[in-house]
């Protein structure tokens, strides 16, 4: 009888380790929020294959006038979008364990570091734009302006999302029981990061 | 192992990514092999944007099979692409 009864908790223990194991974690953020990041990164993602069998028919156009572009700001700018990421990952990790200064922090320099992104991105605009290079100059430039433009306007929503969440965080309006909002930016926060670096390799590398 | 493994990790070799693609971007080499090599890095980076960054580790498959499925295919058609047109 004893021996029965150990094998059924021996069971019930195997049973109860595997039910865990298949438990799903919840998408993080308010779902809404994924069906929009998946939209954008459709959009994206058609934007970065036309661009790429359009250079499939102009390589030398694309070769010669990629020279012109600015890899270094474009590399920095790839630092500051990844430590960018990396610091909103830091403030959702702060605000799980009720954190609340330490994520407005965090949030903070999330956000100096996406106004690096666009103040250098700035500076590389008004170079091409003061060189008399607009959409209309040449197929690579028609491409690279309005890929990047694209992509810079998304840094700029990101960076509103953030900050209105920093508003609403000193506000006490987030907790280690009550975080989707942050959850919800950052996963945003992320994609924007996510597409740039395809489109860094994509635009300023490849040759 | 997964003591090392943690984002603070996985920022460094991000960063450490970028700087090793910027330079091959320096030294002005081109090829199926350098695009290949520019598009692993690229998909290593956004792996762990999408499973540590984002957090979509141990969440339903569709959503993984979306996120890397996105990042594949783009990467995939990039190198094709590149390819015949050499």
């Amino acid at each position: 009888m004893a021996e029965l009864a150990l094998t059924t908790v021996r069971y019930h223990k195997i049973m109860q380790v595997t039910t865990t194991e298949i438990e799903l974690k919840p998408l993080p953020g308010d779902l809404a929020i994924w069906f929009f990041i998946f939209m954008e990164l459709l959009v994206f993602g058609v934007f970065f294959i036309i661009y790429a069998v359009v250079r499939l028919q102009h390589s030398d156009l694309f070769n010669q006038y990629q020279l012109t572009l600015n890899r270094d700001i474009g590399a920095v700018n790839t630092l500051l979008l990844i430590t960018s990421s990396y610091f909103v990952v830091r403030a959702v990790d702060a605000i799980r364990h009720n954190q609340t200064t330490y994520c407005i922090q965090w949030l903070y320099a999330a956000l100096l570091a996406g106004a690096g992104f666009l103040i250098l991105k700035s500076v590389e605009y008004v170079a091409i734009f003061s060189d008399g290079i607009n959409v209309t100059t040449n197929t690579f430039y028609m491409f690279y302006l309005s890929l990047t433009l694209f992509h810079f306007f998304h840094v700029i929503l990101g960076m509103i999302i953030l900050f209105a969440i920093v508003i609403k965080a000193k506000k006490g309006a987030y907790n280690a029981d009550n975080h989707i909002g942050i959850e919800t930016g950052a996963s945003y926060w992320h994609m924007v990061d996510l597409v740039w670096i395809i489109l860094f390799p994509l635009v300023y590398l490849i040759r | 192992m997964k003591r090392y493994y943690n984002v603070h990790m996985i920022w460094g070799v991000m960063l450490a990514l970028t700087a090793a693609t910027y330079t091959t971007g320096l030294v002005d080499v081109s090829g199926v092999d350098v695009v290949v090599w520019l598009l692993l890095a690229s998909l290593i980076k956004g792996s762990f944007i999408i499973r540590d960054f984002m957090g979509l580790k141990g969440v339903s498959l569709l959503w993984k099979v979306i996120m890397y499925g996105w990042l594949w295919s783009i990467c995939i058609v990039i190198a094709v692409t590149y390819s015949i047109s050499l």
